[in-house]
């Protein structure tokens, strides 16, 4: 229900010119207003991915200037290794190391983003995942670092981790989509995989190739419930947690040793 | 079609699948009396389950199995407790050496390399061994099962020194032999994921010369101290440990085993182990096979540092 109603207050709300006020994060003064239907996405035992609904208008009367919308998950430490024939065997090569790569990250836009901004703009603005991942160190000899870069990516869009949508992609209804009035909703898909954690949306308009406006708002993903119990013993009391997967594992035994006893 | 996110694998799984899954591996170990670890551990990985999640989470599944087996067989007084407490002693230093080499390799990007060559290498030794001896009780050529290899009336255990006598298997015999197998198979444990009855099984009749009605509930005990330990040991060091994903295959895994067990009392069992040897022998052709050839994607991804 809520999922529905904010977006509903939100688009109200900037129709009728006042701020959204109602909206969950407060947007700051710009020239591209925008909120996010849902700040908090909770994960419990029947989580199978959501998405991430951002909401806003550009204020220019004649509609001028581009808009991208970017959801970057926390970077992380991340590795990439290439195989080698050896012996007659594929083996992982030496790996090549990423100190910080986003481990999730989507770029929206109204058209191509390559048309939108200069590649030194997308570079700055990391609008890309490429730029924001950086090595930690040197790539074996004879390799170069721009290979394990465009696998790094690769193989996260292949995970649906990164994803580059310009417009709107109507089978899936996910992307940027533009309604009359100015107003604009950009839908992200989330997979089960990506991280659970905060993310951050950050709400571009460009106008003819200069950045004019930028906002940014916080979407906290968190574990409730048992899911959130059970990370949590995990994590902060793993020697309790590993005794109590072996007694359950003893209690299992027990039972069916019982109940399936012969004579 | 039910779906349950998993708190540590971090992902959804389909309840169904998963109960089935582990219900058919527990039903081929139950039928054939091997643990099932070596086709569970794979099959969770070809799920999507992560990899050291899968070892680590398997582990707790065996726990499960051996002591619900332990349980019946201490009944029929057919557990040597003190063979048992040597080959676990060995099996406590192997684990703990394994699962440090664990985080070596995982370091070294070469875990998965390690764990499908060791794939290929026992699956293809069992699965063979299996295929022989079936055939050769189907040949008429013996008249017991598990005895394809003569078993001499004295091996090296008999000869080294520190002897100690076990009642319950009426052996004299040295106790670095059960101390060094138990800290083999205690390595293969924390590496495979799985319980290792598949080498201290053979171990234990043709190099120890323990009589085979004391082999099983021996092995299972040895296994159960192990797999307990590799559990807590994964769960402190790695935080792979999954207690839903566990929770699932011990279900499946226990009720699968006991309907096993019962149909394979019903059926001649030299045919179902041929055909399962032949079966580990195409699955161990096939890990050899993704080692050989050219992989489509040159490039692998793993998390952290």
């Amino acid at each position: 229900m809520r999922r529905i109603v904010l977006p509903v207050l939100a688009v109200l709300a900037l129709l009728t010119g006042s701020a959204v006020a109602q909206a969950p994060a407060p947007p700051a003064a710009g020239e591209l207003p925008a909120a996010v239907a849902q700040d908090q996405i909770t994960v419990n035992s029947d989580y199978r991915g959501s998405v991430i609904d951002v909401w806003g208008v550009n204020t220019d009367r004649r509609g001028r200037g581009d808009i991208v919308v970017a959801v970057r998950g926390p970077s992380e430490p991340a590795s990439v290794m290439r195989k080698r024939r050896f012996l007659g065997l594929w083996v992982n090569g030496e790996p090549v190391r990423f100190s910080a790569a986003p481990s999730f990250f989507a770029v929206l836009s109204n058209r191509n983003l390559r048309e939108i901004a200069s590649p030194q703009e997308i570079w700055a603005l990391q609008l890309d995942p490429a730029a924001s991942a950086r090595l930690a160190g040197a790539t074996p000899p004879g390799t170069a670092p721009s290979d394990y870069r465009a696998a790094l990516v690769r193989l996260r869009t292949r995970q649906d981790l990164y994803q580059e949508i310009p417009g709107y992609r109507r089978e899936d209804n996910v992307g940027l989509r533009l309604y009359t009035g100015g107003l604009f909703r950009a839908r992200v898909a989330l997979p089960a995989n990506a991280p659970i954690a905060d993310y951050k949306v950050d709400t571009y308009l460009f106008r003819f190739g200069h950045l004019v406006s930028a906002q940014h708002i916080t979407v906290k993903i968190e574990r409730i419930g048992v899911e959130r119990r059970i990370h949590d013993l995990a994590t902060h009391a793993s020697l309790l947690y590993g005794f109590l997967t072996v007694l359950l594992a003893l209690g299992a035994g027990y039972v069916s040793a019982y109940l399936f006893r012969r004579g | 079609m039910p779906s349950l996110y998993l708190p540590i694998a971090e992902m959804p799984v389909d309840v169904t699948v998963v109960l089935l899954v582990s219900g058919l591996v527990g039903f081929v170990s139950g039928l054939v009396g091997v643990g099932g670890g070596f086709i569970m551990t794979p099959s969770l990985i070809f799920l999507g389950v992560p990899a050291p999640v899968a070892v680590a989470t398997g582990a707790s599944q065996i726990a499960a199995t051996s002591f619900s087996g332990i349980m019946s067989q201490s009944r029929r007084n057919s557990v040597d407790w003190r063979m048992g407490v040597l080959l676990s002693i060995g099996g406590v230093l192997g684990s703990v050496f394994g699962v440090s080499l664990f985080h070596r390799l995982l370091a070294l990007g070469q875990l998965d390399l390690i764990i499908q060559l060791l794939y290929v290498v026992f699956l293809a030794l069992v699965g063979a061994l299996m295929l022989a001896e079936s055939i050769a009780v189907l040949r008429g050529r013996s008249g017991r099962s598990a005895n394809v290899l003569s078993r001499p009336a004295r091996t090296l255990a008999h000869r080294l020194p520190l002897r100690l006598r076990f009642p319950r298997s009426g052996l004299y015999i040295s106790l670095i032999p059960p101390l060094f197998l138990g800290f083999a198979v205690g390595v293969l444990a924390a590496i495979m994921g799985v319980g290792g009855a598949f080498i201290l099984v053979p171990a234990m009749i043709y190099l120890l010369r323990m009589p085979t009605n004391v082999v099983v509930g021996t092995s299972m005990f040895q296994i159960l101290v192990v797999m307990a330990l590799v559990v807590i040991l994964q769960s402190t060091a790695t935080h792979k440990v999954d207690l839903v994903l566990s929770a699932l295959l011990m279900l499946g895994g226990v009720v699968g085993a006991q309907f096993g067990s019962r149909v394979g009392a019903r059926m001649r069992s030299e045919q179902i182990r041929a055909s399962l040897g032949l079966i580990l022998l195409g699955a161990s052709a096939f890990f050899l096979f993704g080692l050989v050839w050219e992989p489509r994607e040159l490039f692998t991804l793993t998390d952290g540092p």
